[in-house]
């Protein structure tokens, strides 16, 4: 089997355009929430959402903009600043040996949503050529592996909040088999639409506003907490097989070790602390590690009530005894959540973390619940002495749970 | 080929090209204008137009091509540039 290494990472956020952008935001508590500035946003209950506010459109010319909806611009930008980082020249073997491994919960939102408001207001108007190939779940994951020349294999992932967190596990087993030598894996979502956040909203699972201070409505392992804030964003990881990358003499940031997937099986979206707890398990199992290993937990943290409290009892089950020493944090308080793409933004800030030795807090945490009695580092960012190992938790509606585990890079 | 400047015209405008690009002879997929992106134009120019294009498949290499085509179907359908 393969070590498999990560040479490079790429976001962009509600947060920030980049990946530093991004982990010095979630060290400083910088909230991305904030009031959607759009005219349909009173139809709305709350405005709330992690929009990202820089420009986007402004990476792409005209004519290639005529074929990425939001969500494929969203990660070619992020993939773009991965490979940047990573000096990864596919070139080099004509794309034959990587892959392109992407999650989205549902592609071209943005597109979709149009064709169907112009479908229904004009019934004489028909829809841009161009629709089913910018709305189709699969367009960002083809718009990278023609942009990038990968040649190998191609697919999309779609489990609700674990997509991206599934595509980095699958894209680290094909290399660690030797399927492959490199990969690019990561997700991306942008679905603030009307549609999109009404129906969220109809399935009463996001934040109640904060009156006085919205940035801080979501508000995960908190007494109070009400739900999430969506979220839009992608981000992206390098991934090669340690004999690759040091052919190449890449800067390795981190080896990825372990990877867990399992299904609850029992409900389309209550979760199962037992599935969580397996999955967990597994990814731990596979690095060859034990519960004492775990230096840091990046939750899913979504702020449900439901959610939240799962995920605490399957880290009792896991950790036993270690469970109230293993710092646990959600930075879903601040980013939002970025559902396809959330997995892999936070498995970049947890990987961001071992790099900083350093770990973020979870924020607005000002009302603690006996019932979640972890530590989550409410206080803020916090300095470890010993951060060698993170682990990031993503558990998608559908009940499918991903876990992955990371640690530093020796020789 | 009457049609052909505001053809290039919204070439400029709709896909980000020069006007040093679109000249009669240039080949649309050199310019990145592939299948789709034709396709995409030919619906702008029925939108411009007001015209309805015949549908069947034409073969469309170069901006010249699109402005015959439009002329053609322009002149089949009675409608001349002064109408819009």
């Amino acid at each position: 089997m393969n070590k498999v290494v990560v040479t490079g990472i790429g976001a962009i956020t509600p947060l920030g355009p980049d990946f530093s952008s991004l982990m010095t935001a979630v060290f400083n508590a910088h909230s991305g929430v904030r009031a959607l500035d759009t005219s349909w946003i009173h139809q709305l209950h709350s405005p709330l959402a992690a929009p990202i506010l820089f420009p986007v459109e402004d990476h792409f010319t005209k004519l290639r903009r005529l074929m990425l909806d939001r969500v494929a611009q969203l990660g070619l930008i992020a993939v773009k600043e991965a490979i940047q980082q990573s000096g990864l020249n596919t070139l080099a073997d004509e794309g034959l040996h990587g892959g392109v491994f992407w999650g989205t919960g549902m592609g071209g939102a943005h597109t979709l949503e149009q064709a169907y408001m112009d479908s229904f207001s004009h019934p004489e108007s028909r829809p841009r050529p161009t629709t089913i190939v910018m709305f189709m779940t699969n367009s960002t994951t083809g718009q990278i592996g023609i942009e990038h020349k990968i040649k190998g294999p191609s697919t999309t992932y779609s489990s609700a909040c674990s997509s991206s967190a599934v595509a980095i596990g699958e894209a680290f087993e094909a290399i660690r088999s030797g399927k492959i030598n490199y990969a690019i894996a990561g997700g991306s979502e942008a679905l603030l639409t009307l549609g999109v956040m009404k129906a969220w909203e109809s399935l009463q699972t996001l934040a109640r506003p904060d009156a006085t201070r919205p940035e801080t409505s979501c508000r995960p392992f908190a007494k109070d907490r009400s739900g999430f804030i969506l979220g839009e964003g992608a981000a992206s990881l390098i991934l090669e097989s340690e004999e690759h990358a040091k052919q190449r003499g890449a800067t390795i940031l981190c080896e990825i070790v372990g990877y867990g997937n399992t299904t609850d099986a029992s409900h389309i979206t209550q979760p199962d602390a037992g599935g969580q707890a397996r999955a967990m398990r597994l990814a731990l199992e596979q690095a060859q590690m034990t519960y004492q290993d775990v230096d840091y937990i990046n939750a899913h943290g979504t702020g449900t009530q439901v959610g939240d409290l799962s995920e605490t009892r399957a880290i009792h089950e896991v950790f036993n005894d270690y469970a109230k020493q293993v710092p646990v944090s959600a930075t879903k308080a601040l980013h939002g959540h970025l559902m396809g793409a959330t997995g892999a933004v936070e498995m970049a800030i947890a990987i961001g973390s071992l790099m900083n030795k350093t770990i973020p807090g979870t924020a607005h945490l000002f009302n603690p619940d006996p019932e979640c009695d972890l530590d989550y580092v409410s206080e803020g960012a916090r300095t470890l002495a010993k951060l060698d190992v993170v682990m990031s938790n993503s558990f998608g509606f559908g009940g499918n749970n991903a876990v992955l585990v990371a640690k530093r890079y020796s020789k | 080929m009457n049609s052909l400047p505001v053809i290039q015209k919204m070439l400029v405008e709709e896909f980000g090209l020069t006007e040093d690009q679109v000249k009669p002879e240039s080949q649309l997929d050199e310019l990145g204008v592939d299948s789709l992106a034709t396709v995409e134009f030919m619906f702008m120019l029925e939108d411009r137009f007001k015209l309805k294009m015949s549908g069947e498949p034409v073969p469309i290499k170069t901006v010249g091509d699109i402005a015959r085509e439009v002329d053609a179907a322009m002149e089949k359908q009675g409608i001349t540039l002064t109408d819009k």
